[in-house]
């Protein structure tokens, strides 16, 4: 079966939502399992204390780099139908400087602050009041700002673009990245951390970890999955976007396609 | 006192999978923070429908005449809250607390967690997302403004953690 399933009719918004409810119940017993629930963990990582947080979060998006790329290559997934984030520079540059701000003062974002309300911080609650206050508060002065929160629209824009060179050599390229950021951390770590509660895996599985990751990359940017990106995306639905593969035209249709406009566009965060 | 965690490179792992296998289902990432905007919406509609519904960014949250809660991720986000109580409940985690530094009270910790709590509501509005919706999902399909985000995240939190250092450590 090709994914993504639902957009191609394997069930509906019903069936979606129940999907919804389990794809959270996972996401949210790993964050907890991480201790993403506890803001002294959370931030512990701008103390160069603990690492955990740049952990997880390279760890899963180099496997889900690597995951969907694959999965185009195999033709199980259709890059093409998947909803791709649009870019505007200016309101995100703006919005994760604040949100930085956010998270090291409140102790958490969005997702965290949730794992750490049910597992009964007060502070995670008030956190989460907070969070409402600020969309209200945006909500409220959004007309003086809507100019500023279109600002350096680029599109359904993706790093090959930018670079010009195929998604294959750049998801090599954050491997390699992500092993030597890991490295880092924990050289940093074992200097200020507690080494009581940093993890100690063995060397042997960390040496084949590394090895796989650089090899599955390696082996992408070798096979270029950008060519069955346009491929898959051809035949039936889409015989227009029969454009050159580096170019991703799927991905600019996307946007649109998500029938959400410029405003929300409903599927972001 | 000292907990001990789940192995981060595992959790990372596994992260990846279930957004691999969201993408190949859905078609989409993950996300929480348009939740609270979406409870925060139908509280404003609920007391003020009319002002909800002349302002631009309610209205979209309002279109089609359906509740603004009837969304994906509002389901996703309750999900996840019964995901984390499930792991926190299992290993004997559910505590009713005030999570802070030694060196900070109770009253100022709340303020500066709703202080927080007001920045990053607005910020992931502006951004169209947040840690999850824009720079972990984001950054796996490769998109530029996810990836300019998540590095201006650290960017902000690292240069503003030396002042809430006592909060923390």
């Amino acid at each position: 079966m090709m994914g993504p399933l639902y957009k191609f009719g394997w069930f509906g918004f019903a069936y979606s939502l129940q999907l919804a409810v389990l794809i959270g119940f996972l996401f949210g017993f790993v964050l907890e399992r991480a201790g993403f629930g506890n803001p002294r963990k959370l931030t512990a990582i701008f103390y160069l204390r603990d690492f955990a947080v740049l952990k997880v979060m390279f760890t899963a998006i180099v496997v889900c780099i690597i995951g969907l790329l694959y999965f185009s290559v195999f033709g199980w997934i259709d890059l093409a139908r998947v909803y791709l984030l649009p870019t505007f520079i200016w309101p995100q540059i703006v919005g994760g400087l604040v949100l930085g701000v956010g998270f090291v003062m409140g102790g958490y974002c969005p997702t965290t602050s949730v794992v750490a309300t049910v597992s009964g911080k007060l502070d995670g609650l008030v956190f989460i009041v907070g969070m409402m206050i600020g969309s209200v508060f945006f909500a409220e002065i959004f007309p003086l700002i809507e100019k500023f929160y279109v600002s350096g629209s680029k599109g359904a824009i993706r790093l090959p673009d930018v670079f010009g060179i195929n998604s294959g050599i750049i998801a090599f390229m954050v491997c390699l990245i992500a092993v030597g950021a890991f490295w880092l951390a924990e050289n940093v770590e074992q200097k200020f951390g507690d080494k009581d509660t940093l993890p100690r895996p063995s060397p042997k599985i960390k040496r084949s970890a590394v090895a796989l990751l650089i090899l599955l990359g390696l082996t992408l940017s070798v096979i270029n999955p950008d060519r069955t990106i346009s491929k898959s995306a051809v035949p039936e639905m889409k015989p227009k976007q029969r454009t050159k593969a580096v170019q991703k035209p799927a991905a600019a249709s996307k946007t649109p396609a998500s029938s959400g406009f410029k405003i929300i566009g409903d599927e972001g965060c | 006192m000292k907990e001990r965690y789940s192995n981060p490179y595992v959790i990372g792992t596994v992260l990846g999978l279930i957004l691999l296998f969201c993408f190949y289902t859905m078609g989409r990432g993950l996300g929480s923070s348009s939740s609270f905007a979406r409870i925060a919406t139908a509280g404003v509609n609920l007391v003020a429908p009319e002002h909800a519904k002349a302002n631009g960014y309610y209205a979209n949250y309002l279109r089609g005449g359906k509740s603004p809660l009837m969304s994906w991720l509002v389901f996703l986000t309750l999900g996840a809250a019964l995901g984390g109580l499930f792991s926190a409940f299992i290993s004997n985690r559910i505590k009713g607390e005030v999570a802070r530094g030694p060196s900070i009270g109770v009253s100022i910790r709340l303020w500066l967690a709703l202080g927080g709590g007001i920045l990053s509501g607005f910020a992931a509005r502006l951004a169209r997302g947040c840690t999850s919706g824009q720079a972990l999902t984001g950054a796996s399909e490769l998109a530029v403004g996810s990836w300019v985000f998540m590095l201006c995240i650290f960017i902000g939190a690292y240069g503003m953690a030396y002042f809430f250092k006592k909060e923390w450590l």
